[in-house]
């Protein structure tokens, strides 16, 4: 009961939260202003449940609490290819992709990634958090310094360009790029729901959900394009959300007590939205856009990263 | 009944099986003795397809088991591993129920309500049943994993180490709880463990394996002498036996 209490009093927040994103200061101007926020609230939706649903689902494959798309050089990967594109095309190239374009050649390299992943880190099960998140840390410095060293080499006018891809941001959506993105982002939720008690055995271990009659490789592999798919479609739509992930998932495991997935990922979805919400209508209303969204969230959600690291002192 | 033939196995360059056949009969509680490093678990892991063999094969009822869906599988062979490092946040309800996911996919039926009543009623776990499992001490949690493998009601129980830093009673307990599953339900119980006193008043038959290969196999009373377990351990034994059963002793080994 508490559960469902806490559940909803979470919706009602992102409810009354949304309200006051599309309305404060807005003079009910439906012509212009509202509309704009409504594309950035869709914004904010689809990139909450991407960062949700991609940080839990991944740390139930990896079986671990600390582990996220992002902490494991999904976002530098997509840096790195915004990167070569222009250094590559220079500014045609996001006139000859286009957005979709783009968006394509993006996933498609989060799914190659993906399956390097799963290949190299997942065989047999046998996974070292710690070796784990020291390499993804490696590789997201390494590929961080390699895309600098691509920026230095183009003119400022692509450097601009990159700077767009490389912040955290609600502004940039299209509207033909927001649906796109909806229509991926439902197909992969539908693919979750339609798993979630398989999701369920897969946190068991590997070991336990072979017992429990689940084709391990073959669901891992298709969990880990799922993920793939979002990380892609949150990454081109906001920008890299860093520790964002982490702060989600272990907020909903705390609030949800329990590890069913059912309860986690829809929670999950309700606190990234609350958060985002909560970091726009600051960097628009309080800080009047001297800050970034990036910024702020990776400020708090960075803190907690480090809290987490030290308090469990490698329990986790 | 299962029948493993010629199996081998390697991790990289080191050979941990080598051309083992053995056979494991059907309705009995089958112990694997034998000391660190002889390859019980890995042997233990590949029937229960953990592991994929080098060579070999494995029968199941005179079928090979790499030829069964990995689905229909759990529905025939439930494996137990440890699980020392438990910190999933669920009921010892919601992880028997667990248990029934070959069949149900996730939506229990009656059917399954009954057969996770029945399999904590079996292990007397009723009082327990609403707790979290990350709270219990390790040896409720070791009988609520149990519980689980034991709502899976296969024919087949395959437990690695099941004693695994329990105290005595909860030891006791679980061994009981295998005999009774062999005895009452008449389940295949096949189970490593290190204890040979256990293994000896237990089980019906023992397989002892030294080095990678299986040294001797048979009903329980004719390998539990002296003289094979000196040779199996190198280090002496002292039998006694009662009507109660045989203790091994190993403590306070003479001219050794």
């Amino acid at each position: 009961m508490r559960r469902l209490f806490k559940q909803r009093t979470l919706w009602l927040a992102v409810f009354v939260l949304a309200l006051a994103f599309l309305f404060v200061g807005a003079n009910l101007d439906f012509d212009y202003v509202i509309p704009k926020r409504l594309a950035r609230l869709a914004a904010i939706v689809i990139g909450g449940v991407c960062v949700a649903v991609s940080s839990i689902v991944f740390q139930t494959i990896a079986g671990n609490r600390i582990l996220t798309p992002a902490v494991m050089g999904y976002e530098a990967v997509y840096l790195l290819l915004q990167s070569l594109l222009i250094l590559a095309m220079g500014m045609h190239s996001v006139v000859l992709l286009g957005q979709n374009g783009n968006f394509v050649v993006s996933i498609a390299l989060m799914l190659a990634y993906s399956w390097a992943i799963h290949y190299w880190l997942f065989r047999d099960g046998k996974n070292n958090v710690y070796f784990l998140l020291l390499l993804g840390f490696v590789l997201t410095m390494v590929i961080g310094t390699f895309t600098q060293f691509i920026q230095l080499r183009i003119s400022p006018g692509e450097f601009a360009i990159l700077q767009g891809f490389s912040q955290a941001s609600f502004n940039k959506a299209q509207p033909a790029q927001l649906l796109t993105s909806a229509l991926l982002v439902g197909a992969a939720c539908v693919a979750v729901l339609k798993t979630l008690p398989a999701l369920d055995v897969l946190a068991l271990g590997r070991e336990q959900a072979i017992s429990l009659g689940i084709d391990y490789r073959r669901m891992v592999q298709l969990q880990l394009a799922l993920i793939a798919v979002l990380v892609a479609v949150s990454t081109s739509l906001l920008g890299p959300t860093a520790f964002t992930g982490i702060f989600v998932a272990n907020t909903s495991y705390a609030l949800a007590r329990t590890a069913r997935h059912r309860v986690t990922l829809p929670l999950g979805c309700a606190i990234a939205i609350t958060i985002f919400l909560a970091a726009q209508l600051l960097v628009e209303h309080v800080f009047n856009y001297r800050t970034t969204v990036g910024i702020l969230v990776n400020l708090v959600c960075g803190a907690y990263f480090l809290a987490l690291m030290v308090r469990t002192r490698g329990t986790v | 009944m299962i029948h493993v033939k010629q199996i081998e196995k390697s991790y990289g360059a080191r050979r941990v099986l080598a051309n083992v056949s053995v056979q494991f009969p059907k309705g009995k509680v089958t112990s694997l003795i034998g000391p660190n490093g002889a390859g019980k678990t890995t042997l233990l892991m590949l029937i229960a397809r953990l592991l994929e063999p080098g060579q070999g094969e494995i029968l199941l009822g005179g079928r090979s088991i790499a030829d069964i869906r990995i689905a229909d599988y759990a529905r025939q062979v439930a494996t137990l591993r440890q699980s020392p490092d438990f910190k999933l946040r669920l009921t010892v309800e919601e992880l028997v129920a667990f248990g029934r996911f070959p069949y149900s996919r996730g939506t229990l039926t009656p059917q399954d309500r009954l057969a996770i009543d029945e399999a904590i009623d079996f292990l007397s776990l009723e009082a327990l049943r609403a707790a979290y499992v990350d709270e219990l001490s390790g040896g409720q949690r070791q009988m609520a994993f149990l519980a689980m493998t034991i709502a899976q009601q296969t024919d087949i129980v395959l437990l690695d180490e099941p004693l695994n830093n329990l105290d005595m009673k909860h030891a006791v307990q679980i061994m009981r709880a295998l005999r009774r599953l062999c005895d009452e339900q008449g389940r295949t119980v096949i189970l490593v463990i290190h204890d040979i006193n256990f293994a000896a008043n237990y089980s019906d038959h023992i397989v002892a394996m030294q080095g990678g290969a299986v040294r001797f196999s048979g009903p329980a009373h004719e390998v539990v002498t002296e003289e094979r377990l000196r040779a199996l351990y190198d280090i002496d034994f002292h039998i006694v036996r009662n009507e109660r059963g045989c203790v091994c002793n190993y403590f306070t080994p003479t001219g050794a």
